[in-house]
């Protein structure tokens, strides 16, 4: 009995019943169904047989039975790629037509529109072979946990925070972060788990011992005004200082210039254009001056840098004097986004335990200042020019009614670096240069304060409950078994390894070291050994498979084995007692109700982070910096919280029951004040992520009006259609275009002449090797050219003078779908867009599967895809029902 | 090791190091073969550092039809011009099985096929540096030294920890940052040589417990999923190996650092001069002899001031505005500090009086040539180590596999292979 057949028989009827009579029938106490039901034959990946005329026409004559020139024959070549030799040799063939080597240049030329064609046909047939030739049989590997589970694991097993940084990365293999083949161990690694896992459990026992002692948390404050005022001072003292000898020396210049015999001299410089223009230059000519004293003898080198450090005095204690004038100087400190006063800090005491803590500051913003500098960020500066972000915070309150923020931050033992807080901005020096520029050079001002900040605390620890107890007044075998048997999630663990572990405590006390330190050297090989590293799972029939026994019957998961996949699917977490206590966990109803728990839970935001990111490749916003001149406000906490909108968005309609094509085009988009003031929406300030209805016509709603998706397909300063236009077929059409070929040789045509974007496209017809992928590419990033990089909207486009001198361009965001239909502009093309659900949801089907199961998606799925996908269809496809049609099938409960 | 001591695993593996590509007798003899060597003979290193996103193909290969010892060197080699008798250029050379137009650093000292392994949608196999450290790597405190960055896993290069791969095709880890890397070579122990001593057999008992627990979850299994643990066994193999190598030199103190550490958080030129540097260190101090070095791009580029990331400066076709012109500022910037590499190479005098350069074996380049292009890898050869003809520009036959090069090198510092990779044979035009 299949799953499938139930869902392909329902009627759209989507209710909890509907979910609970599924179960019913297609109960899973009887052993799961006969495998060759299940697995079909291999598919045969085959090419079709009508291109065998290109061959013949352009590449037999050579590498035919008579010539066999390379000792290649193409004659005989099998259109069915079915093993790895035979597709090496059709790999050969598309590189050595890619590259243009073949047909050679003396040979006649196949026809441009037949080579596209056939390129097109064999690159594709290739990725087909290539994914069935790397099929998984439907087994998932046995994987280690990832860099996020290790983290989150640890966390939850002791309540610190481990810095995972000095794990070795699991990502950049075109995979999920939880497929097992692509994750990868080392001596290097076990070496980190063993330093990192001793790290932690220090942490854990100096957080947990003074827990013990300690009644209530811990807390500083900070009046910002005290530290403010006093520094301004000093800087104002520190710069008269330094400026005194100027003046000093000016006035014995001064002096001599006095002296009659300097008379006629002084008149001369006094009529030069330089010294007219700019007084302080007449001590550039003091050496003309009889009896006036070098400025080598007031300690400058020349009379330029006296003036600098006249200048740098002046304007010291004219900010100094402004500043004084500013309101509530007395009660609390401004931030400036340059100059004057930077940020405001508080630094952890080195004595505090770790663990999280809040920190909390009154702020309020200030008038007649633009709107978008009333934003500030939390972070702690790191070398200089550097600033590791926390989070940012739009600045609401006023100076009569100021607000109070607050924000969990970490304090681990060796990182008592102060936090910081500052109005939100770009990290470079260019754009630090570009604000010198235009207020002192230019408007000769400083630059306005945004935001008044009254006082900053910090406090904590914040209470956790770590789920081991470290601190049992039990002898130590039974805190070593008792710890074992949590970390290994409810697996029992073997009585010879807790023997193992009580000699290595054992070793430790009786070489001297304390009963604590004897714990954490003992328990920290827990945490690096396989029962706490590999999310493993007996197989069926241990040991015994071979290549001919692979089709055997999976067998269901173990409860324990079960409640680690939903929560390590889920949460990217170890499972917690409510799971692991569930009884008859595999039940329908038990399942359906902790998977709605779980995704209800707060810590689902770990898979809607480590999933979207992945699944729709939001890693490339960090490749690039946006240009600061062109892109002021597109700083990282702007990238952090476009990014976040994708998140928010995907988990508003995952935990609402909202349907999958919300994420194509809705009438809603999920912001905070940030993005609420990017996209021009009227009425949306704060911090809190919340659903905004959009006005008719907004090009906003989805995921193709999201300045995340937009600025993803731009170099931080021009827009790529072809980004974006593979962005498109790859995540939303489930049409990607094969990898980027090599060796396809330049196009000559191209002068060096300034092109429109369009022109420099239109260049992809000119050679077969291009045309066949960008003809599809091309016309759907066109459509979205009334976005700029940022993804702000836009009518025309202006590339920067060096390029060019020409432009702007105006946007041309019409196209056709290669052999499809056409479209006048961006909403045009959206609509177009939204009616692919069918095609978004399968590729979202596969992704899913790859994420949850940890394995490449293959053939071998593509039964279990179907399953899903009838399922979810026939509830609109809703979100939710994409879940539930995944963790009921087999796969999910089964070991293969 | 005496010759009538039994050979235990742990024995072996504690006096020698890891070459368990080879068959574990011929390993010996060879080790044998090595120690007869005269005291006296500069150990021979091999330092293979590689780029990622390729060159301007039109200003950085010289003109091929200058071949042989006169041969001008274009704009993007030019800061190399005094170093010219001393370096080879070699071109068209291709691993053939690379089709990852973007990766520029996975496979180029393997020439592997990432298809090659039915049911894998990935693997590799080993790089040339570690068939070399197999070899060199036994006297060493460190049989292998990977030095890379930490932009490289989200910045392109393709996958991989560091340019090197292991005897299985699995990555190795690198150290991406140089101020770890200088503790790593120079950094005193804390403790007294006792507890070393101590903490060394309390570590063996860790290992001894995790590889019963190991066995004991392999035995539950399935046949793939065993296999795929066994990365774990040979990790604790691994580890094993370098305590082995630790407990032999233990009572040598490491060597004082022939520089101070290094300031943390250095980026682009500074980055990659101080990661040289270290090299320079390491062997000025004989801390190892085999090293690979996976350079960092973006972080070169905005220490240049170009707007562009390293995967968008690969497209500097004309019509792309000035993208060109700053590929070729980074060409340049990437030269001069190899210059500044061979510069000190050459000054820094071996005990014997001869110059490290003569013994050092240095290849620069990568799998990509440039834009989407993987033929004609990028290849520069210095160094007198492996007795490789210099000062020439070597032409070979269009897409020449780039691991003959690789072969060369490796029989050129003694090592008795006959292949690498996809290799045909050795390059005779290379040898002097």
């Amino acid at each position: 009995m299949n799953p499938r057949h139930l869902f392909a028989s329902k009627s759209a009827v989507a209710s909890v019943s509907l979910w609970a009579r599924l179960f019913a029938i297609c109960c899973l106490a009887t052993p799961l169904e006969s495998p060759a039901a299940q697995e079909g034959a291999t598919p045969r990946i085959t090419l079709d047989e009508r291109h065998r005329d290109f061959l013949k026409a352009h590449c037999v004559e050579c590498h035919g039975e008579k010539k066999q020139e390379g000792k290649v024959r193409l004659d005989q070549i099998s259109f069915q790629l079915d093993t790895i030799q035979g597709a090496d040799l059709w790999q050969k063939v598309l590189n050595n037509l890619n590259s243009g080597d073949m047909p050679p240049e003396d040979a006649p030329q196949p026809p441009p529109q037949a080579k596209a064609n056939f390129l097109e046909a064999l690159s594709q047939t290739l990725v087909a072979a290539r994914r069935t030739l790397s099929d998984s049989g439907g087994r998932s590997l046995v994987r280690r946990l990832n860099r996020r589970e290790y983290q989150n694991t640890i966390r939850d097993l002791l309540g610190v925070e481990v810095d995972v940084r000095d794990l070795p990365p699991d990502t950049g293999n075109g995979t999920f972060d939880t497929v097992g083949s692509s994750l990868f161990l080392s001596s290097d690694q076990i070496e980190q788990y063993l330093a990192l896992g001793r790290r932690a459990l220090e942490d854990a026992f100096s957080r947990q011992s003074s827990d013990l002692k300690r009644k209530g948390p811990l807390r500083i404050h900070v009046e910002t005004e005290q530290v403010a005022n006093r520094e301004l001072r000093q800087g104002a003292e520190f710069h008269i200082r330094a400026s005194e000898p100027v003046r000093q020396w000016w006035a014995t210049v001064n002096q001599a210039a006095g002296n009659p015999e300097n008379a006629g001299v002084l008149q001369e410089i006094l009529a030069l254009a330089e010294v007219r223009e700019s007084p302080v230059r007449f001590y550039r000519h003091w050496s003309k001056l009889n009896g006036a004293p070098p400025p080598t003898e007031f300690g400058f080198k020349d009379p330029a840098e006296a003036e600098m450090k006249e200048d740098e005095f002046e304007r010291v204690k004219r900010y100094a004097d402004r500043y004084a004038e500013l309101p509530r100087v007395g009660d609390g400190s401004y931030l400036f986004v340059f100059r004057v006063r930077p940020e405001e800090k508080i630094a952890p005491p080195a004595s505090w335990p770790p663990g999280q803590y809040l920190l909390r500051f009154r702020v309020a913003a200030l008038q007649g200042v633009p709107e978008s500098w009333h934003f500030i960020e939390v972070g702690r500066p790191t070398v200089p020019g550097a600033y590791d972000l926390i989070s940012a915070h739009q600045v609401v309150g006023t100076l009569e009614e100021p607000q109070v923020v607050e924000v969990p931050v970490t304090l681990t033992s060796t990182d008592r670096r102060p936090f910081a807080i500052r109005e939100k901005r770009n990290n470079s020096r260019e754009q630090e240069v570009a604000l010198w520029v235009l207020h002192e050079r230019k408007q000769k001002d400083w630059r306005p304060p945004s935001a008044w900040i009254d006082w900053i605390e910090l406090e904590g620890p914040i209470p956790t409950a770590p789920t081991s107890d470290l601190f049992a007044d039990r002898p130590p075998q039974e805190i070593l078994a008792q710890f074992t048997a949590t970390a290994f999630r409810g697996q029992t663990p073997r009585p010879e390894f807790i023997d193992g572990l009580a000699r290595i405590y054992e070793a430790h006390r009786s070489a001297g070291a304390s009963h604590e330190k004897a714990l954490i050297e003992s328990l920290s090989v827990v945490l690096a050994s396989p029962g706490f590293v590999y999310l493993a799972e007996p197989g069926p029939d241990p040991g015994t498979e071979t290549a001919v026994t692979q089709h055997r019957v999976p067998r269901h998961l173990s409860p324990a084995e079960l409640a680690s996949r939903l929560s390590y699917f889920l949460w990217s977490a170890p499972p917690d007692t409510g799971l692991l206590s569930t009884p008859d966990l595999a039940s329908p109803k038990r399942l359906g109700e902790q998977l709605e728990r779980l995704i209800q839970s707060p810590k689902s935001d770990a898979f809607v982070r480590g999933f979207v990111h992945q699944w729709l490749g939001l890693d490339r916003l960090n490749f690039f910096q946006f240009n600061p001149r062109e892109f002021p406000g597109f700083d990282d906490s702007f990238k952090n919280a476009a990014r976040e909108e994708v998140f928010r968005t995907f988990a508003h309609v995952l935990r609402n029951r909202g349907a999958l094509s919300e994420l194509l085009k809705s009438e809603r988009v999920v912001v905070n004040g940030l993005l609420a003031q990017f996209y021009g929406l009227e009425g949306v300030t704060g911090d809190a992520w919340q659903p905004v209805s959009l006005a008719a016509g907004s090009p906003r709603g989805g995921l193709l009006g999201m300045s995340a998706i937009l600025a993803m397909g731009s170099n931080g300063e021009r827009t790529s259609p072809v980004e974006r236009g593979a962005w498109i077929l790859r995540k939303i059409l489930h049409d990607p275009p094969p990898p980027a070929p090599p060796n396809v040789p330049q196009l000559s045509r191209l002068a060096d002449r300034p092109l429109s974007p369009r022109e420099r496209i239109a260049a992809h017809q000119d050679l077969p090797q291009c045309t066949h992928c960008h003809r599809k590419i091309d016309p759907l990033g066109f459509g979205l050219e009334n976005f700029d990089a940022s993804g702000a909207w836009r009518v025309s486009e202006k590339y920067r003078k060096s390029h060019s001198g020409q432009g702007p361009w105006p946007v041309d965001p019409s196209g056709v779908f290669f052999n499809g239909p056409a479209f006048k502009d961006y909403f045009e093309l959206r609509n177009l867009i939204s009616e692919r659900v069918d095609d978004f949801a399968q590729g979202f089907t596969e992704a899913l599967i790859e994420y949850a199961l940890g394995r490449p998606y293959g053939f071998s799925d593509a039964q279990l895809a179907a399953d899903i996908l009838a399922h979810a269809k026939a509830r609109n496809y809703e979100l939710f029902a994409f879940f539930e049609g995944l963790v009921v099938s087999e796969s999910f409960l089964g070991k293969r | 090791m005496t010759a009538n001591t039994p050979l235990s695993r742990r024995r072996f593996l504690r006096s020698s190091s890891a070459c368990i590509a080879l068959p574990i007798l011929e390993s010996l003899g060879f080790r044998k073969f090595v120690s007869a060597a005269p005291v006296n003979v500069r150990p021979k290193r091999l330092i293979f550092m590689g780029f990622g996103w390729g060159v301007t193909r039109e200003t950085w290969f010289p003109d091929q039809k200058q071949t042989g010892a006169d041969f001008v060197l274009p704009a993007g080699l030019a800061p190399l011009e005094r170093h010219r008798k001393d370096i080879t250029v070699v071109q068209n050379c291709t691993n053939k099985f690379s089709n990852e137009a973007h990766w520029g650093s996975t496979f180029w000292l393997t020439g592997a096929n990432r298809y090659a392994e039915p049911g894998q949608g990935f693997s590799n196999s080993i790089s040339a540096d570690q068939v070399a450290a197999a070899h060199l790597g036994n006297d060493t405190r460190f049989t292998s030294l990977q030095l890379g960055t930490p932009e490289a896993q989200e910045q392109g290069h393709g996958p991989g920890l560091s340019m090197a791969w292991d005897a299985r095709g699995k990555p190795i880890a690198g150290v991406d940052h140089p101020d770890a890397l200088f503790h790593r070579l120079f950094s005193a122990e804390k403790v007294s040589l006792k507890e070393r001593q101590i903490h060394l057999a309390q570590k063996r008992s860790v290992l001894d417990l995790l590889t019963g627990e190991l066995r004991s979850l392999k035995r539950r299994l399935s046949a793939a999923d065993s296999q795929k643990v066994e990365e774990y066994a040979q990790s604790i193999r691994d580890i094993e190996t370098r305590l082995g190598k630790e407990e032999k030199w233990m009572g040598v103190v490491k060597p004082a650092a022939p520089m101070g550490p290094p300031r943390e958080g250095l980026k682009g030129r500074e980055e990659i001069g101080l990661m040289y540097d270290l090299m320079l260190a390491a062997m000025q101090t004989d801390s190892s002899r085999v090293f690979t070095y996976r350079q960092p791009v973006n972080s070169l580029l905005s220490d240049l001031g170009v707007p562009y990331t390293g995967h968008d400066l690969t497209h500097y076709e004309p019509s792309q505005g000035d993208r060109m012109e700053f590929s070729q500022k980074r060409d340049a910037a990437q030269s001069a500090l190899l210059a500044g590499f061979l510069d000190k190479l050459k000054s820094i005098q071996e005990p014997d009086g001869s110059r490290l350069f003569d013994h050092v074996t240095l290849a620069y380049g990568s799998n990509i040539s440039s834009i989407h292009f993987l033929n004609n890898c990028p290849t520069i050869l210095a160094g007198g180590g492996a007795g490789i003809r210099l000062g020439q520009h070597l032409v070979l036959p269009k897409d020449t596999p780039l691991c003959n090069v690789w072969l060369t090198l490796l029989q050129g510092v003694g090592i008795a292979t006959e292949r690498h990779g996809d290799s045909t044979g050795p390059v005779s035009a290379l040898r002097a």
